[in-house]
């Protein structure tokens, strides 16, 4: 089960959290602003955006000083 | 112009994914099948391969062919995030110095000395570790690579260049695998997993904003510069990484 978790998962929490957390403000924004052009123009970029700092808050602990 | 770009990414993130995953998976077989008795370890690994062949099944058309295109876009892009990422924050961590670089051939290695350290098969009896050491690494590895090609194969250029990808990625670690040791210690594992994860990365962007109705400018040319952005992305973290490893005291 470990090895599954790691396989799905990988070894940190916070990078699948951020994906869904990304996800979930994706999917609201969607609801919200599905028919907005800006939505259309946009949203990728802020998609894009989201993931980035999804990716950042993963590497977060190896900017601490050992 | 467009679809070119999405064939060549897609084939090229299939065949480079596949092809990583299967070297991990030959280490481990040839591992168990150099120090326990060959014949187990190919037992194990095909009883792993009768596995993923159900697993295909499951997942391609009784799952993936089931949903509308845009929740599949959404569940597709999501899983290849999920994937991608995790393949490039382990390649930053590599490339900065603060994580050991990849290498099928020290996996191979540190197997051989773990079944070493087993008590032998006992002569007419079925090796059921080396098969379960075998099938498992079989298993795991092959999963992902379901995984990863079915996820491109859902994408604008469908299922053709995932396989071909796929196919010479096979060819090529068979090929690696009958004139073993020096090739494997020269392969560049670290940098080439780093690659996968921004192809991965950049289509599971991609593909969660199709899903959720955005348009892309430049359609799929919108990989180039969504992977361009994950390397430069990637590579600030590589520099600010490195930089805190040199700092930290030995």
């Amino acid at each position: 089960m470990r090895a599954l978790r790691k396989l799905v998962l990988g070894e940190t929490w916070t990078l699948p959290l951020g994906v869904l957390i990304t996800l979930a403000i994706a999917l609201a924004t969607d609801a919200v602003a599905g028919d907005s052009a800006w939505w259309h123009r946009g949203g990728g970029f802020l998609l894009l955006a989201l993931v980035l700092v999804a990716f950042a808050a993963s590497l977060a602990p190896a900017w601490r000083r050992r | 112009m467009e679809r070119m770009t999405a064939f060549v990414l897609t084939l090229l993130g299939a065949a480079l994914a596949v092809g990583l995953e299967l070297l991990e998976a030959m280490a481990i077989v040839l591992a168990v099948g150099s120090t326990r008795r060959p014949r187990d370890a190919v037992i194990g690994a095909a009883g792993a391969v009768a596995l993923l062949a159900v697993a295909v099944v499951v997942v391609g058309p009784l799952v993936l062919a089931r949903l509308p295109l845009e929740p599949l876009q959404v569940v597709i892009g999501t899983a290849l995030l999920l994937f991608g990422l995790e393949w490039l924050r382990k390649g930053v961590l590599r490339l900065a110095g603060a994580r050991a670089p990849s290498s099928s051939l020290q996996e191979y290695l540190d197997e051989r000395e773990a079944m070493e350290a087993l008590p032998p098969p006992e002569p007419g009896r079925p090796d059921w570790p080396a098969r379960i050491v075998a099938g498992k690494g079989v298993l795991l590895e092959g999963l992902e690579v379901v995984l990863i090609v079915a996820a491109l194969g859902a994408g604008p250029e469908g299922l053709a260049p995932a396989v071909t990808g796929a196919a010479v990625a096979v060819v090529l670690v068979v090929a690696l695998g009958a004139a073993l040791h020096r090739p494997l210690a020269r392969l560049p594992e670290s940098h080439l997993k780093y690659a996968v994860g921004v192809v991965l990365s950049s289509f599971g962007v991609f593909f969660l904003g199709e899903g959720l109705g955005v348009d892309w400018p430049g359609g799929d040319a919108a990989l180039l510069y969504l992977a361009a952005t994950f390397v430069a992305a990637a590579q600030l973290q590589v520099v600010a990484v490195a930089a805190r490893h040199a700092e930290a005291p030995a």
